[in-house]
């Protein structure tokens, strides 16, 4: 994989340790009476800037549930949900939008391409909603490193599921985001572009210093992170870096 | 930091959709088609019925022009010209008028030649031109036929005409270089000739003209005309305004049109829901589109610009389409719609850019409301939610939570399951065949309710109305002295085997007085107001001649009777089965001579009579009212005069007319026939009358009017009714469609858990049929009460009442549930067969 130099993520004062996700006492109900389920149970969570941190946990356990608090899809019920210096209950649905358009970048299992663009329309799409110019230079070497040249002019259903879904974390990077949400990438993928996934997840994270948070029910695939968050029905019930 | 700002993304985002989803776009265009053809076919109908009373009332008042002075000076003239509502004037120099008795009712003026009036009234020669020597006139061919000169150029015009200043009675030649057809409702035309041969032929003329004046905003006509005139200090300048605008007169051309207006609406509805099944094949698609786009950062804004794209890029090819074919019906229907309108083609006649804006207005808000009814079910939802969009209610039905029932998972149960969970889906398609239906059904009853012969009995009291050459147009003025109707033709007409009966109407014009008694019942019930609170002359108010007749009587007590003899079928009609305000008659008492029955307005719930018992003279004698009749006034053809048009008729025995008007002739006769003979009767009498002059009204005009009036109240909204029946049936196939393609990963289940063939056929059948079997339940009743309320409603209550049968009928529905039936097993079947071409592994994939 070609290395690449990139303009530091990091601003001018923050350090490596600094939390650019904190998570405070979050809760997430559904239903209610006998028909309650609670996804999430009361969780408090830090996430380094710069780390790679997967989350990892069962069918169930609300893994799912707290990506989708972390990148503002989803509103709790209880507890609140910090990125940055941005408290993302006290934005409107339109701000989330946009927040989320420049702040997040997300990687789902089923890739979510939107199936009448182009390869590279996908990629500068939450550009584009944004007005913003593509940094061509930067979306070029990303799109050389995940191997992607050819396949530009591509649609969505022109590809294999790991081109699809390298197609999706070229996206995901191109906005230059805070933070990653990936939801477990590699669902969809054999073993052997599962493997191929995860390690460009691993020279993101290193190299454009890019905080990623990874959610999967695979333990070996989570041990490829930095940190190991465990969940179990709507709790953090091990933390290990 | 948080701005919003790019909106020219989702242009590209739409475009690409419509692309990539051609067979989808290609539904939705044409279903907008449909909207947008039958929305410009109802407008531009409206909009012609209306334009079309607006023309006729516009022939009746002789110009296009909103208020017509006459008698202004030049300077006067001029200033009026400049007032700042005046948008246009055109003027006629008057010289005289034209003084033959064989012109009648109609007034020709002998004027300078104006190219601007000649426009505003009709007046520019078609045949030939305008006058440019000095002995050269132009004419309209009706007063070339009053006066027998031929159509031909040069042909020698010798008028007799009065000058306008009072002068004597003078006789002039000149030669016919044009002339033009006259709208038949004209009673006012000019003949033209030029400037210096109005010079020499007035050279001491006063500086008099007419001047006829549109204004920028007509509203309340009197007052403008007024104020203007104030303005110049002329309050003393006689004008009269435009019936056209007449308060009462434009009340009833909007009542005219409503109806067509109000046929958009139902048009609107059914769109919508047709558009909105149509996208809701993919729905869950669609939603969780929006769902993904959000989650990318796709804002509410953004989301919105989308929508609006989608709506315009649907409707781009559609309304154009839809104006074209609507443009077609439009003028396939219009001439069966709008009569009279003189050779031209009445769609082009009355075409206007308003009908065209109103449907593209219609089709956007059609396509608009569809397009954003899927983005509406995930407005409110996070884009996580949005994400998982299923379409299906999460609720399980109450009774199905209890674990203690076991059933087994059988076919039927199966297929009814299937339709609970899509109850939306019924509904819409429900709602949209209700509604096509019923209205179907409703005209369908009201089409076949509307009777003939009752028809026939109100409009058409005889068979044959035989009318004298002097009536034979309906603005004509009748004239006594014309005896083109002989007894020796009656004869002959009464000697026919066919006649089964026979009579005659003679009338005459006298000046009448009645004092304060004879007034007072009269006054008292125009004065007063009927069951609706409304005063009873105010329904006169779109007739000038008659208000001013009606104040005179009220005032001053003298009016116009009408002096008429009847005799046998006459008398029949008129009297014996007449319809009494006050009052008995008694035939035999009648025939002895002494007694007249008296007739005013056509109701019966008021007297517009002199009081029954008191005497009124005509022709130096005096007579007793023995009754007051309701006026029939299809008896009678031509007009009387313009004093007339207040009057109180006075029914006497025929020979004692004759007595007291010996030289009167004889204005119309009845005939009745046995209509078993009716052609060979028509034939005869169409021989006997040809190139007298003599007009008649047959019954197989009547029933030509009948047909007419049928296809233009009924048929037109029947065809309306069948094409929102048709887009109902679209709706029922979409959602089968729908039904079935949204469920291929559900099928595909069913297929790797070991269901045949035969059972997955089953269960579509079944539910094809549980679903049509429901739907029917719901139809019949709803359709069945719907049409029995509005139709039964109909048939007593509205205007057309008079001539109904009511015959309740559902024949369309009784023909569509069959074929609902039969569409009900055959689509799921077919989708199954169209689905089945994927593997089953491969539709197991299928993110759905």
């Amino acid at each position: 994989m070609a290395s690449i130099n990139l303009p530091e993520q990091q601003k001018k004062g923050e350090s490596d340790m600094d939390a650019i996700v904190k998570v405070t006492n979050l809760k997430k109900y559904y239903g209610n009476g006998e028909a309650l389920v609670k996804a999430l149970d009361g969780v408090d969570l830090e996430i380094e800037r710069g780390k790679f941190t997967a989350i990892v946990g069962t069918s169930g356990s609300g893994k799912s549930t707290l990506l989708n608090m972390l990148g503002g899809l989803d509103v709790p019920s209880e507890g609140s949900v910090r990125i940055g210096n941005q408290e993302l209950a006290r934005l409107t649905a339109e701000q989330a939008t946009i927040f989320r358009r420049k702040q997040i970048g997300f990687i789902f299992q089923n890739y979510n391409l939107v199936p009448v663009l182009t390869v590279w329309e996908n990629i500068i799409f939450p550009i584009s909603l944004d007005a913003r110019k593509p940094d061509r230079k930067f979306i070029m070497e990303i799109v050389n490193l995940l191997g992607l040249e050819s396949k530009l002019d591509s649609f969505p259903n022109q590809l294999s599921g790991g081109q699809q879904q390298r197609v999706a974390i070229a996206r995901a990077l191109a906005t230059k985001p805070s933070i990653i949400l990936a939801d477990e990438p590699t669902g969809n993928l054999d073993s052997r572009t599962s493997d191929g996934v995860i390690s460009l997840l691993r020279v993101t994270s290193e190299q454009f210093h890019q905080t990623i948070v990874m959610i999967t029910h695979n333990p070996e695939i989570a041990a490829h992170a930095d940190r190991v968050v465990h969940i179990e029905d709507g709790r953090i019930v091990a933390d290990a870096s | 930091m948080l701005a919003n700002n790019n909106l020219k993304i989702c242009h590209r985002l739409m475009w690409r959709e419509f692309r990539f989803h051609k067979g989808c776009s290609i539904l939705l265009v044409t279903a907008l088609t449909l909207v947008s053809m039958l929305c410009t076919f109802s407008f531009a109908i409206g909009f012609m019925v209306r334009s079309g009373l607006k023309y006729s009332y516009q022939i009746q008042y002789g110009s296009t022009s909103h208020i017509l002075y006459y008698g202004l000076n030049s300077v006067q003239a001029a200033s009026v010209a400049r007032h700042a509502d005046v948008k246009e004037t055109v003027r006629l120099k008057v010289l005289g008028l034209l003084s033959d008795d064989m012109l009648g009712y109609r007034n020709v003026k002998l004027a300078v030649a104006d190219d601007g009036w000649a426009a505003a009234t009709e007046a520019v020669p078609v045949s030939g031109r305008m006058p440019e020597a000095d002995d050269e006139i132009a004419m309209d061919e009706l007063t070339l036929q009053s006066l027998a000169i031929p159509r031909k150029e040069g042909a020698k015009v010798q008028l007799r005409w009065t000058p306008v200043d009072g002068g004597e009675e003078r006789v002039d030649t000149f030669y016919l270089c044009g002339w033009w057809k006259s709208p038949m409702g004209y009673t006012e035309t000019c003949a033209w000739v030029t400037p210096n041969a109005a010079g020499r032929l007035c050279p001491d003329a006063p500086d008099y003209l007419d001047l006829g004046v549109t204004l920028y905003r007509p509203r309340n006509l009197d007052r403008q005309a007024q104020e203007i005139l104030r303005e110049q200090g002329a309050d003393k300048v006689p004008y009269t305004t435009n019936l056209a605008y007449n308060r009462a007169r434009r009340q009833r051309m909007n009542e005219k049109a409503f109806p067509f207006y109000l046929m958009n609406i139902a048009v609107v509805v059914c769109g919508i829901l047709m558009v909105y099944n149509i996208v809701r094949i993919s729905t869950v698609q669609n939603a969780r589109f929006y769902g993904r786009v959000k989650s990318l950062g796709m804002s509410p804004r953004q989301i919105g610009r989308f929508i609006v794209v989608q709506a315009a890029y649907l409707c781009l090819p559609a309304i154009p389409a839809g104006w074209l074919s609507g443009f077609v019906l439009y003028m396939v229907t219009a001439p069966y719609v709008l009569l009279g309108t003189g050779g031209e083609h009445p769609a082009f006649l009355f075409l206007n850019p308003a009908p065209f804006a109103c449907s593209a207005l219609l089709t956007w808000f059609t396509a608009f409301t569809a397009c954003l009814l899927p983005a509406r079910l995930v407005s409110g939802s996070r884009p996580a939610e949005a994400m998982k969009y299923t379409g299906l209610s999460a609720a399980i039905p109450a009774e199905d939570r209890s674990g203690a029932k076991k059933r087994r998972c059988r076919v039927p149960f199966m297929a009814l399951y299937g339709i609970r969970r899509d109850k939306k889906k019924a509904v819409f398609a429900a709602a949209s065949m209700c509604l096509s239906m019923t209205l179907l059904c409703g005209f369908w009853t009201q089409y076949i309710s509307t009777d003939e012969e009752k028809y026939m009995r109100e409009i058409a009291y005889c068979d044959y109305l035989i009318a004298d050459a002097s009536t034979a147009n309906s603005l004509q003025r009748y004239n006594p002295a014309s005896h083109s109707v002989t007894p020796e033709l009656i004869e002959e007409i009464a000697g026919q085997k066919a006649v089964t009966a026979i009579g005659t109407v003679r009338t005459m014009e006298i000046p009448m007085y009645a004092d304060e008694a004879g007034r007072a019942p009269i006054v008292e019930s125009f004065e007063g107001e009927n069951e609706e609170g409304v005063v009873r002359k105010a329904y006169m108010s779109g007739s000038p001649d008659w208000v001013s007749g009606y104040e005179k009587f009220r005032t001053t007590g003298e009016y116009i009777g009408i002096a008429s003899g009847i005799d046998g079928l006459a008398e029949s009609v008129i009297l014996s089965e007449g319809e009494y305000v006050e009052g008995v008659y008694d035939a035999e008492r009648f025939a002895a001579g002494n007694y007249v029955i008296a007739a005013g307005a056509s109701e019966t719930s008021f007297v517009s009579t002199p009081p029954i018992g008191s005497s009124v003279e005509i022709g130096g004698r005096q007579f007793k009212i023995m009754a007051a009749v309701s006026y029939k006034g299809h008896i009678i053809t031509g007009a009387d005069s313009r004093e007339a048009a207040f009057n109180v008729s006075y029914y006497m025995p025929v020979q004692v007319f004759e007595e007291l008007f010996p030289e009167c002739g004889i204005r119309n006769v009845l005939v009745n026939i046995d209509h078993n003979s009716q052609k060979e009767f028509e034939e005869f009498l169409s021989k006997k009358i040809r190139d007298t002059g003599i007009a008649v009204k047959m019954r197989s005009d009547y029933q030509w009017e009948f047909g007419n009036a049928l296809f233009h109240n009924y048929v037109i909204p029947i065809f309306v009714g069948a094409v929102l029946f048709l887009i109902g049936i679209l709706n029922f196939a979409n959602a089968l469609v729908t039904g079935v393609l949204i469920r291929k990963k559900e099928m595909a289940v069913y297929e790797s858990l070991g269901m045949t063939q035969l059972q997955l056929r089953r269960l579509l059948v079944g539910e094809g049929l549980m679903y049509g079997g429901m739907m029917t339940a719901f139809l019949v009743p709803a359709v069945s009460l719907m049409t029995w309320l509005w139709t039964g409603w109909w048939a007593v209550y509205s205007a057309s009442a008079w001539c109904v049968t009511w015959k309740y009928s559902l024949l369309p529905m009784w023909i569509a549930l069959p074929v609902l039936l039969v569409l009900v097993m055959v689509i799921p079947l077919g989708c199954l067969h169209m689905i089945r071409k994927e593997s089953v592994t491969q539709r197991l994939q299928i993110v759905e």
